[in-house]
């Protein structure tokens, strides 16, 4: 009777083994494909119709879906064929975790992330690099990895600057002489970009606070006590809620700075009900709320960094690689992601205001309508 | 009965109850059968296997401790938080103290220990119910992770990366396998036989009917075919790749809770507490134990969780958790548990897990985006459970109910026809 | 009155539950404007006899006709009786604890229009209700803040604010101290004055003989008779006769008791109630077991007899205030039911389903899970002892289940009790409590049980039995005490027992006092 159990047994074993022997992934290439550095990855190219991976953050502002919206067309008509994924609104790390993971399954040549935690993705990226993928960092530059080949963003610091620029430039045209009172903001502290605006912005608004010409109300002028977490609107406009409490019940605020335009909105909307006047405040992205503000007068800046340029910018990339050429890279020292100084593309942002509002959306289908 | 009926209930089993395994497993491989087509392969290729087991171990291990404070008649809301406060708790004392990584995992359990200790008081020794307990641990331990990291992300040295993202290392000749993980397979594999002989042992011994041996080799071979499917695959994935680290973690931690829950008294003390907590106590169970000790092992088991997610992400960050109570929560009752408690197996729990995984997995590969996934996800649970009620309520058969009650300890039926004034029902293993 | 027209007339009412007769061809004939009593054993048929009454088993469910006010009535739930001007107030009082008494009131009932209550209207209605029954309290008073007896009246204005023609009252004065019980009595004479006419189901037999104007007795589910209690001269003797008059031989086993040493002793045990600190339970209470000896403890319900016992077994009800327990001429002290267990006690619950099963069990987890450890190794259950021990019990007791597998909710009463007292024995207890261990269950069912308690004193145990049925501890027993109130008012020899000296000690303190 124990002998018909091992037989059948043994049997089964056998069959499989036969089956899934030839299944093995350990096939002669996969050396060259684990060991190789980028660039020779890149000289040998690939199949003109194959895999593209986009990993987006969650669909928290209108930018990311404009951009999902932009790769998956893009892509298409570059003949490639595409995988754009957002992470979801809760799980956000896990779930772009599991995408990348995804799409290096589905054997997608090329992966490009907007990482949702820049410092959370070093496994993915790494397994990517492994199987023989080219990994690149969109917007957001992705830590604590070798693996990272290329970085393609608007130039942030740049970005920051031309924010304190606007902010000193509007309370001027609003009241010649100092000295102002303004309030800063920042991003998430968990997205490396956070800092490099701050940074740049307080490259030039740091002398005028030195001088005493700008006061800082509240006193808050520390990255950390002025980030808003998660990049939400309800964060920031909490904050300016109680800021609004405590500091300004009897002074007058001349300015906010504010890292992008929802944050900005939301200052604006707690300026509003607390039966304040509005200052001048900042922004960045060219959201069409934000458009539409400014023209009306109520926003004072955004910044247009136009992502139709980063995506076509990503695209070409991607047809380099395809190519077998190296991509073209503009800063190769600025970008070091804490292991590696990643080559990076950096695009130019441009300042928006009332003044030139009109010219610089011009080209856009969707904001030059709102300036009229 | 039915010749049918009869073949399955040798094959599955020698109580009717048993036979019900056969539609638990059913479905999962149904799942991955489905996927598989749909994706043209890429369910059951290597490189997705692997990944999904390191992607969903740390939700699985959560799974196990969620499960017997949900048997005890508890909820716990707060893993999320607890998982993410031990993981910014053991990310800085290595950034800062430079204290070695082995040394920071015994750290992060300990702080797990605490942890637990202080909600598992509450509920057991002052009685407030656990879902408040945790509800305010959950606020409590997220805004502990904030007020540690500064809301940064913080990286953990490659050591401690084991835990989460290494694997099996290669050793030995080049078989054009992982030796170890085909190693591992071997051991699994005998494990099967050894279980089956020894469960006709007992079945000897109780002097009961013992099923005729080709019935056993049948029983043998299928998970055998698995093991040995699932040991090639797991081995044979790209060099350097293997069977996840986090996966035999969870693989050792299902052994032990499995064993415990079903064979030993303390185990039994949580379903009879969970059941029926008068009867429990009447019976000479130390209720306030019971109860502390299974808020404290869920602590414990939610900061071993946050540590290999951790590990597997290189970095603690400050969204780290969220959301992962409701995904242990869903595996839980998806695998049979009842809201009412006193019903419900760790391997159910993991089943329930690995149906949702490969569901969650099998979408993306199909390149569906999240916030879909999410939808899908959302109304599975809401169907499964609602179809198994509603059929409850028509008297008929209870998918859920079938498809868990093999995993269950205890099978609870409506009393049959005319047998006494008794006319209580059998829980409803979910809504009951 | 007794020329006054019939206002209810039940006829052969017959109610089967599987497997058992509850009702069988029950006849009742309520006049309008009296006071009817109705009273019998528990489980006499009482309450589902007024539950067919008020559509709890809906038309349909039994056999038998219901008249009322002259015309054949089909209740189809407990709102259609209402309708006609039923009302049953139970033991239990429906009413929300955290609501005022009008909103209580007017539950399910609310004056107003289209879902908007007219509070007005409400209060004013409330106050006119609350006086009819002599309640004097502020309508916005929360229910949780009135007393029981208060709470008694809230329910019985909540009955007539839905125009109540037939008032019935299950066990009323039960929860009730003595002047709430006599202003409770007074009150129905005062309704029967206004036309109102009221059942009222009482264990309390003085209060009947005071109250009722006639008295239908059930036993076994069967009508016994109708009397007139002030035309027949019926008094609580005469009641107590209908009650329990029927044969005790044949339906327990023959035994020949084998009674030796006292080995368990309790002294002046004393606990208070769990909430309402200032209620004593068990009042100073004494008493002893012999070895192979049947102790009963006879009591109306309410009596104290559970409370007694499970604050015995391990503390496990109450708070302890004073007393001693001696075990073989030792001082013991059960501070826990595991020390109760380790020390060789076993309790056997009055409620089977809610306190002594894990209802999700199978038979063989149900009958080792009180000494998982003597089947264990180091903490490891041993699944072939477990199975072996189970199997021996399932075969001893003659438990019908075709395997230990089976889960216990598939089991009848009778084979539930089996598991649960196979459950006890397995603990190997000296001393075991059984608490009605033969509610519920069929004739057959209880004469195994009765045999099984027999063998247990034969093996030299000591037998605790508590039982609302008499005949069952006269025939059962070796030696009964009576409870009355918490306290022991007396210790009867089983050659002295009978029914009616039982139900006169079991009714009162002062006829009983002896000792």
């Amino acid at each position: 009777m124990r002998n018909t159990l091992v037989r059948s047994v043994a049997a089964g074993a056998i069959a499989l083994l036969a089956l899934t022997a030839c299944s093995s992934e350990r096939s002669a290439d996969t050396s060259t494909g684990t060991n190789a550095g980028g660039s020779t990855e890149a000289a040998k190219g690939f199949a003109a119709d194959a895999l593209i991976g986009v990993a987006l953050p969650a669909k928290t502002s209108q930018n990311w879906v404009l951009a999902g919206d932009l790769f998956t067309n893009g892509l298409k008509e570059a003949g490639f064929q595409s995988d754009v994924q957002y992470a979801g609104s809760s799980t956000t790390v896990a779930d772009q975790q599991a995408q990348i993971s995804a799409m290096v399954t589905k054997g997608a040549k090329v992966i490009i992330i907007g990482a949702t935690d820049a410092a959370q993705l070093s496994t993915q990226v790494e397994a990517a690099k492994a199987a023989g993928a080219t990994v690149i960092a969109y917007d957001r530059l992705i830590k604590n990895t070798q693996a990272l080949d290329y970085y393609v963003a608007y130039d942030n610091f740049k970005v920051g600057e031309l924010q304190g620029k606007a902010l000193l430039d509007g309370m001027k045209a609003k009241k010649p002489t100092g000295p102002y009172t303004v309030e800063l903001f920042s991003g998430s502290s968990d997205d490396n970009n956070s800092a490099v605006f701050f940074d740049g912005a307080m490259s030039v608004l740091k002398p005028q606070i030195d001088s005493g010409d700008v006061v800082v109300g509240s006193g808050q002028t520390e990255i950390k006590q002025t980030s808003t977490d998660g990049w939400k609107a309800e964060n920031a406009q909490r904050r300016m809620d109680s800021l609004l409490t405590s500091t300004y019940s009897s002074k007058t605020l001349d300015g906010v700075l504010s890292p992008n335009d929802t944050l900005a909105r939301a200052i604006i909307t707690s300026v509003k009900g607390a039966g304040k006047d509005i200052p001048v405040v900042t922004g960045q992205d060219s959201e069409p709320e934000s458009v539409k503000s400014i023209v009306a007068g109520e926003q004072y800046s955004t910044i247009n960094k136009d992502t139709r340029n980063l995506v076509k910018q990503s695209i070409q990339m991607v047809k380099d690689l395809q190519a077998g050429k190296a991509p073209e890279v503009n800063d190769t020292k600025s970008y070091n992601n804490g292991v590696k100084v990643v080559p990076s593309y950096l695009l130019e942002p441009l300042i928006v205001t009332k003044e030139n509002v009109v010219e610089a959306y011009a080209n856009d289908p969707d904001l030059a309508p709102l300036t009229k | 009965m039915s010749r049918v009926k009869e073949l399955q209930k040798s094959l599955f089993g020698g109580t009717t109850s048993n036979a019900r395994q056969f539609g638990m497993i059913f479905t999962l491989v149904a799942i991955v059968l489905l996927f598989q087509i749909l994706t043209n392969g890429l369910t059951l290729n290597s490189g997705n296997l692997i990944s999904l087991v390191s992607q969903y171990s740390y939700i699985l291990i959560l799974a196990i401790g969620m499960l017997m404070v949900i048997v005890a008649g508890h909820i716990d809301l707060s893993v999320g938080s607890i998982a993410a406060f031990v993981g910014i708790v053991v990310a800085k004392v290595m950034q800062d103290y430079s204290v070695p990584w082995f040394l920071a995992i015994l750290i992060g359990l300990a702080v797990g220990v605490v942890i637990g200790a202080w909600q598992g008081f509450w509920v057991a020794y002052v009685g407030v119910p656990a879902f408040i307990v945790t509800l305010a641990g959950m606020l409590l331990f997220r805004g502990g992770n904030q007020f540690i990291g500064n809301a940064d992300t913080i990286p953990v040295p490659e050591g401690f990366r084991t835990i989460g993202a290494g694997f099996l290392p290669e050793i030995g000749p080049n078989t054009g396998y992982n030796n170890l993980t085909l190693l591992l397979g071997l051991l699994v594999g005998v494990a099967v036989v050894v279980r089956e002989w020894r469960a006709r042992r007992v079945r000897q011994q109780m002097s009961a009917d013992v099923a005729p041996m080709w019935i056993s080799a049948i029983r043998v071979a299928f998970p055998l075919v698995v093991v040995v499917f699932a040991t090639l695959q797991f081995a044979g994935g790209r060099v350097g790749t293997s069977f996840p680290i986090s996966g035999i973690i969870l693989g050792v931690l299902v052994v032990i809770y499995s064993f415990f829950t079903r064979n030993t008294a303390g185990g039994r003390h949580i379903y009879a507490v969970g059941g029926n907590s008068r009867a429990a106590e009447l019976s000479g169970v130390k209720l306030k134990r019971v109860n502390f000790l299974v808020m404290m092992n869920m602590a414990v088991l939610a900061a071993l969780a946050g540590m290999i997610f951790v590990a597997r992400s290189a970095a603690s960050g400050p969204q780290d958790g969220i959301g992962w109570e409701l995904d242990a929560i869903a595996a839980v009752f998806i695998g049979g548990a009842a809201v009412s408690g006193g019903l419900g197996t760790i391997s159910g729990s993991i089943v329930g897990g690995l149906v949702m995984a490969v569901l969650n997995n099998g979408l993306q590969l199909m390149g569906v985006g999240s916030d879909r996934v999410q939808i899908i996800k959302g109304l599975v649970l809401l169907l499964a459970v609602a179809l198994d009620v509603y059929n409850k309520k028509q008297g008929r058969f209870s998918i859920i109910e079938s498809l868990t009650r093999p995993f269950r300890r205890e099978a609870p039926a409506d009393p049959a026809p005319g047998t006494g004034t008794d006319q209580e029902r059998g829980k409803s293993p979910v809504a009951g | 009155m007794s020329d006054a027209p019939v206002l209810l007339e039940m006829r052969s009412i017959t109610k089967e539950f599987p497997g058992v007769k509850a009702l069988s061809d029950v006849n009742l004939v309520v006049r309008a404007g009296e006071i009817h009593a109705i009273a019998g054993e528990n489980g006499a048929g009482k309450s589902t006899l007024m539950k067919v009454l008020s559509g709890v088993y809906p038309y349909g469910t039994y056999s038998g006709e219901i008249l009322y006010q002259g015309t054949e009535s089909r209740f189809a739930d407990i709102r259609a009786s209402e309708r006609s001007g039923i009302v049953i107030i139970h033991q239990e009082l429906a009413l929300v604890p955290g609501m005022s008494i009008t909103e209580n009131i007017f539950l399910g009932n609310e004056p107003g229009r289209g879902g908007v209550i007219d509070w007005k209207v409400a209060n004013r209605q409330a106050l006119e209700l609350m006086a009819r029954v002599g309640l004097e309290e502020d309508p916005d008073t929360l229910i949780k803040d009135i007393g029981v007896g208060k709470q008694q009246l809230v329910e019985i204005a909540k009955a007539f604010a839905k125009d109540v023609k037939l008032l019935i009252l299950d066990e009323p004065t039960a929860a009730l101290n003595e002047a709430d019980s006599q202003h409770l009595l007074d009150l129905l004479r005062h309704f029967k004055q206004r036309g109102v006419t009221s059942i009222i189901i009482s264990h309390k037999l003085n209060e009947i003989a005071q109250v009722a104007d006639s008295i239908t007795i059930l036993r076994d589910g069967r009508t016994i008779e109708t009397l007139d209690i002030k035309a027949d001269g019926v008094d609580e003797d005469r009641i107590v006769r209908g009650m329990v008059g029927r044969e005790l031989h044949s339906r327990f086993p023959d035994h020949t008791p084998k009674i030796g040493e006292v080995f368990f002793e309790v002294r002046n045990w004393t606990v208070r109630h769990p909430i309402s600190a200032d209620r004593l339970v068990a009042k100073n209470s004494s008493f002893t077991v012999r070895r192979g000896e049947i102790v009963g403890f006879a009591g109306l319900m309410g009596a104290g007899r559970t409370e007694l016992a499970m604050s015995i077994f391990g503390r496990s009800y109450g708070t302890y205030v004073s007393g001693q327990i001696f075990k073989d001429g030792q001082e013991i002290v059960l501070r826990s039911v595991s020390d109760a267990i380790a020390h060789g006690l076993a309790y056997v619950s009055e409620d089977r389903k809610s306190i002594g099963l894990n209802l999700l069990d199978d038979i063989k987890t149900s009958m080792v899970s009180a000494k998982l450890s003597k089947v264990s190794t180091r903490g490891v259950v041993d699944s072939v002892r477990e199975y072996q021990a189970a199997e021996g019990y399932r075969t001893s007791l003659r438990v019908k289940a075709p395997t230990v597998d089976e889960g216990v909710t598939k089991l009848s009463g009778g084979n539930q009790q089996k598991v649960v007292l196979a459950k006890w024995m397995f603990t190997d207890p000296d001393l075991l409590i059984l608490d009605e261990p033969t509610r519920g269950i069929d004739v057959g069912a209880k004469y195994e049980i009765y045999g099984i308690i027999q063998r247990l004193a034969d093996q030299g145990k000591g037998v605790i039995v508590i039982s609302s049925e008499l005949p069952e501890l006269i025939g059962l027993c070796d030696r009964i005490y009576t409870v009355f109130e918490g306290t022991i008012t007396g210790d009867i020899d089983r050659r002295d027992a009978d029914p009616e000296l039982l139900m006169k000690q079991m009714t009162s303190v002062k006829k009983a006092q002896r000792s």
